[in-house]
């Protein structure tokens, strides 16, 4: 019970801890917006349009040699995303490096201040999380406990940014956890209240809309918002393959790594010179988007298109920042499109602004695997039922298409590209990244192939094993053979044969690297009492074996650990 | 104790300015009879008021003769004077903008936060005045507001409500006037799209944003421009239109002085600090300051509130507003910093008009006026 109520004291610290970086990251990209002329505002107020247009291309140029430079620090040579936190956590690894943490937050920034076309929830997600693991880390407690710490800067970050607390709860449940334990409730839930607060008195603009409208649309606008909803999982998809589309093709391009953000930067530069609402992260695009009439039809697929393809190049070619803002921008976008088009053809009354929101929905929450948080969000920033519900229409269609479709997330797809495949769900995930390496035991029976059969029954009886793996004098496996083989060739009077003649049934063996859930798979087809393990790259080295009972207990453990963390109540 | 309190503190300041008239016309003694302090201000019923609650009292006390000067907020003359090294005024009334920009020209003394004095209560001055009222060369004393005005006759069986019913002529029929300049057009523009007033500056530094706004005040017709901010009160009266944007000062004087058919609506007033601020080269700098102490007390602040419907800088004199002393108006639903009117209130965003005003005014000269010259009213 003390322990319980520690830990949502812990989560209310950590959520102020997230939430005061949270409003930092955020001020700071709002400063260096307007001191480096990437906002609107910043460059209105700027008087000189030729130092303009060269800034317009220097500034997300050089911004993205920063950016380069930086990554140079972190060992994987790219920032951590939220799909880092989400790994961490569903594999129960938790403990998330501070150094990579604070240089990723750092690349955001710099990106996000230098106009490139990412978004800002990403990077706070990710400090947010960082925080909440260093804590943990801090204080010695255990990978449980370091999970609902992540979730707390998680929902805290996301609560901070987007004045909405419960949007931030649903999301570090529905996107980081993926299950709802009262355990993890309770500091989650006090770590975005926390960071709610903090925003309210700290953060007095940065809402990402407001809407006044009051309108009520007509019931058949509903059958609309779920088919739009349709179609914008097919946007998000393009969307979601296009930033991975840009990655691959950026690992072939004959450029230094870290010289590839600079590139995007430039070219995202030179597009801005004429369509300047791809820089940055479109909150002004996004309201335009909202007004009828701001754009006409050819200049909305034009800005989407552009605004899609700037994110792919940004995020592609390695700038530091989420898929989330753009998303939203994107999102909107393509509403507004479907509302003008609704519009020209005499349908729609003044319910433009239904089919943006839907629009922003129906992209944003494929995008991030997150439905629930996605309507909330709209719920809590607009405080519009109507809207609430139209946007619940449009997500019933499209995130289940796009899972179906792609994935889950973006960030399930780049997990399962790493390997990390959480399409099955948690359970599998964890015994998946389980590795085999520490059951691995020494305790068995070798033999050399020339061993006598005789001799080889002798052993076997005095180590107390039922089998033996042969190796050779190069340390190499050469097979396995039972007790039970090995007496029926003594029956058969050839015992003083080697045991290399003995016919053996070819057993599965495991590689060093294998998973708990891979050594699951093979005992199904297996009797005996343990698996070899071998490298097959080292020449087939014989490393040892693994035990079924201790494949068995891990298996065990692990689902006793999963069952305790989302299941516990205290 | 309180009230003991507030006597000595009284009796302080009245010491104090006493003393400064004696170091202030000893040195000219007999040559000049008493240095007067010259003000530039805005003229008409505003002088009117502040010769009342301000420069008469401050004579009052101090024997120093107030003379005044009228002038339309232009600063041109000011950067003139100040390039001439012969500045006439001692203390110039104007709106914060205009202060800032002339702040940055330094054509301003600077002046001290501490200037003002305490609230009554002993509260600090830098937090009794409102937010943005302190600057480097400028002191807020009040706030005034550009709003819509409509005659009550025009639209029988409803009224307007809020600022898009002035661009709505389907259900407000008749012809408007507005103010020749961007300023504040732009902004109830954007607003009319629903646009929430914390974005409107954000989404006017846009192409898109401007020609939004240009194109719903295009939309109106039978459009009046007016220059000085009688008109806008004139074209009501005559019945020449039916709504006209103004200073809200102005209208309050022809609805309650003048009795005029008219109302204000509230919704989307642009809110704007006007300040005093003391130019270099001033021949009585520290006379000009003593008076600026003397005008922005708790006190002065709320007398001058009971006169003229502008909202006193001061939280401390806000709350003393109370009724004309004449007509027995009560005041308080009349200033534009009252919580009912102030509910939808833009303030100006003075450092965004003063880094692209040249380039925002060329837009809108392109945008509105080129091919409507025709209409613009004298």
């Amino acid at each position: 019970m003390l322990r319980f109520l520690g830990l949502v004291v812990l989560g209310a610290l950590i959520g102020g801890l997230a939430a005061l970086a949270a409003v930092g990251f955020v001020s700071a990209v709002l400063w260096l917006n307007d001191a480096l002329l990437i906002s609107p505002r910043g460059r209105m107020m700027f008087a000189h349009p030729e130092a303009l247009a060269i800034t317009t291309v220097l500034v997300p140029a050089l911004g993205g040699l920063v950016v380069g430079q930086l990554h140079r620090a972190i060992r994987e040579r790219h920032p951590h995303t939220p799909a880092d936190v989400i790994a961490a956590v569903q594999t129960r690894r938790g403990r998330l490096p501070a150094r990579a943490g604070v240089l990723s937050a750092l690349s955001g920034l710099v990106s996000l201040g230098a106009g490139a076309s990412v978004g800002q929830y990403g990077p706070l997600v990710h400090l947010g999380a960082s925080l909440g693991s260093l804590s943990a880390r801090w204080l010695r407690l255990g990978r449980s406990d370091d999970n609902v710490t992540i979730a707390c800067g998680v929902a805290a970050a996301i609560a901070t940014a987007f004045h909405a607390p419960l949007a931030g709860i649903v999301f570090a449940h529905e996107v980081v956890l993926r299950h709802y334990a009262l355990r993890a409730f309770a500091p989650v839930a006090a770590a975005a209240i926390v960071g709610h607060v903090i925003a309210t008195n700290v953060l007095s603009s940065g809402a990402l809309f407001h809407v006044s409208d009051t309108a009520v649309p007509r019931p058949w606008e509903f059958a609309a918002f779920i088919v739009i909803g349709g179609f914008g999982a097919l946007v998000a998809g393009a969307y979601m393959h296009a930033i991975l589309a840009v990655g691959r093709w950026a690992g072939r391009l004959p450029v230094v790594p870290s010289l590839r953000p600079a590139l995007a930067g430039a070219a995202l530069g030179l597009v801005a010179l004429w369509v300047p609402d791809i820089l940055g992260m479109g909150q002004e695009t996004l309201r335009f988007a909202t007004i009828e009439g701001a754009f006409d039809g050819i200049e909305l697929v034009t800005v989407l298109l552009l605004k899609l393809v700037a994110t792919a190049l940004c995020i592609g070619m390695g700038f530091g920042g989420g898929v989330f803002s753009p998303a939203l921008v994107i999102g909107t976008l393509f509403g507004a499109l479907c509302g003008t088009l609704i519009g020209n053809a005499g349908l729609a009354g003044d319910t433009f602004v239904f089919y943006a929101v839907c629009g922003m929905v129906a992209v944003t929450a494929p995008v991030i695997g997150a439905p629930l948080t996605s309507l909330l969000i709209v719920f809590e920033l607009t405080g519009s039922y109507v809207l609430t519900t139209a946007a619940l229409a449009s997500v019933t269609l499209a995130s289940p298409i796009a899972a179906q479709l792609f994935g889950r997330s973006l960030f399930d797809i780049q997990l399962a590209k790493r390997g990390l495949d959480l399409s099955a769900g948690r359970g599998r995930a964890l015994l998946q990244s389980a590795r085999l390496k520490h059951l691995l035991s020494q305790d068995c029976v070798t033999l050399q192939p020339s061993t006598r059969i005789d001799d080889a029954v002798a052993i076997l009886g005095h180590g107390g094993h039922g089998e033996a793996y042969l190796v050779d004098d190069k340390g190499r496996y050469r097979g396995s053979v039972t007790l039970a083989d090995l007496e029926v060739m003594r029956e058969r009077d050839r015992g003083r044969r080697q045991v290399r003649d003995c016919p053996r049934t070819p057993r599965p063996v495991l590689g060093p690297e294998a998973s708990v859930w891979e050594a699951m798979h093979q005992l199904q087809d297996v009797t005996g009492e343990a698996i070899a393990v071998v490298d097959d790259k080292a020449g087939d080295a014989f490393l040892g074996v693994v035990y079924e009972a201790s494949i068995a207990r891990a298996y065990l453990q692990h689902s006793e650990a999963l069952r305790r963390e989302e299941h516990g109540t205290g | 104790m309180a009230r003991v309190d507030h006597g000595i503190r009284r009796a302080c300041s009245g010491a104090l300015l006493c003393m400064m008239l004696l170091l202030a016309s000893s040195p000219h003694g007999d040559n000049t009879p008493v240095d007067a302090l010259t003000v530039l201000s805005w003229g008409g019923a505003y002088e009117r008021a502040q010769q009342r609650a301000l420069f008469a009292p401050f004579t009052e006390v101090t024997g120093i003769p107030v003379e005044v000067h009228q002038y339309d907020g232009d600063i041109a003359e000011l950067r003139h004077a100040v390039a001439e090294g012969k500045v006439p005024w001692d203390l110039i009334d104007m709106t914060r903008s205009q202060a800032k920009s002339a702040c940055a020209e330094q054509l301003l003394e600077p002046l001290s936060p501490d200037l003002p004095a305490p609230a009554p209560d002993g509260t600090p001055a830098e937090r009794d005045f409102i937010d943005g009222a302190l600057n480097r060369c400028s002191i807020t004393h009040s706030v005034f507001a550009t709003v819509v005005a409509y005659r009550r006759d025009a639209f029988p069986g409803r009224r307007p409500t809020e600022i898009a019913d002035l661009f709505d002529q389907q259900r407000f029929p008749g012809p408007r006037a507005l103010q020749r300049t961007p300023a504040v057009n732009l902004e109830w523009a954007l607003l009319s799209y629903g646009v929430p007033r914390e974005e409107i500056y954000r989404l006017l530094s846009t192409h898109r944003g401007l020609s939004l706004a240009f194109e719903r005040i295009d939309s109106l017709e039978n459009l009046r421009w007016w220059k000085a901010g009688d008109t806008p009160v004139r074209l009501l009266a005559d019945n020449e239109v039916v709504m006209a944007s103004g200073y809200n000062g102005r209208f309050f004087d022809a609805m309650i002085n003048r009795d005029l058919p008219i109302d204000i609506l509230w919704d989307g007033q642009v809110q704007e600090h006007e300040t005093w601020a003391v130019p270099r080269y001033a021949a009585h700098p520290d006379i000009a300051r003593d008076f600026i102490r003397f005008a922005t007390s708790s006190e002065r602040q709320a007398a001058l509130a009971r006169l003229i419907p502008y909202g006193p800088s001061r939280r401390s004199a806000t709350l003393q507003v109370t009724h004309h002393p004449d007509s027995g108006v009560d005041m308080r639903l009349h200033i534009p910093t009252h919580p009912l009117n102030a509910e939808r209130a833009i303030t100006k965003d003075d450092d965004w008009y003063a880094r692209s005003h040249a380039r925002i005014d060329d837009y809108f000269q392109k945008a509105l006026l080129d091919e409507r010259k025709d209409s613009e009213a004298r």
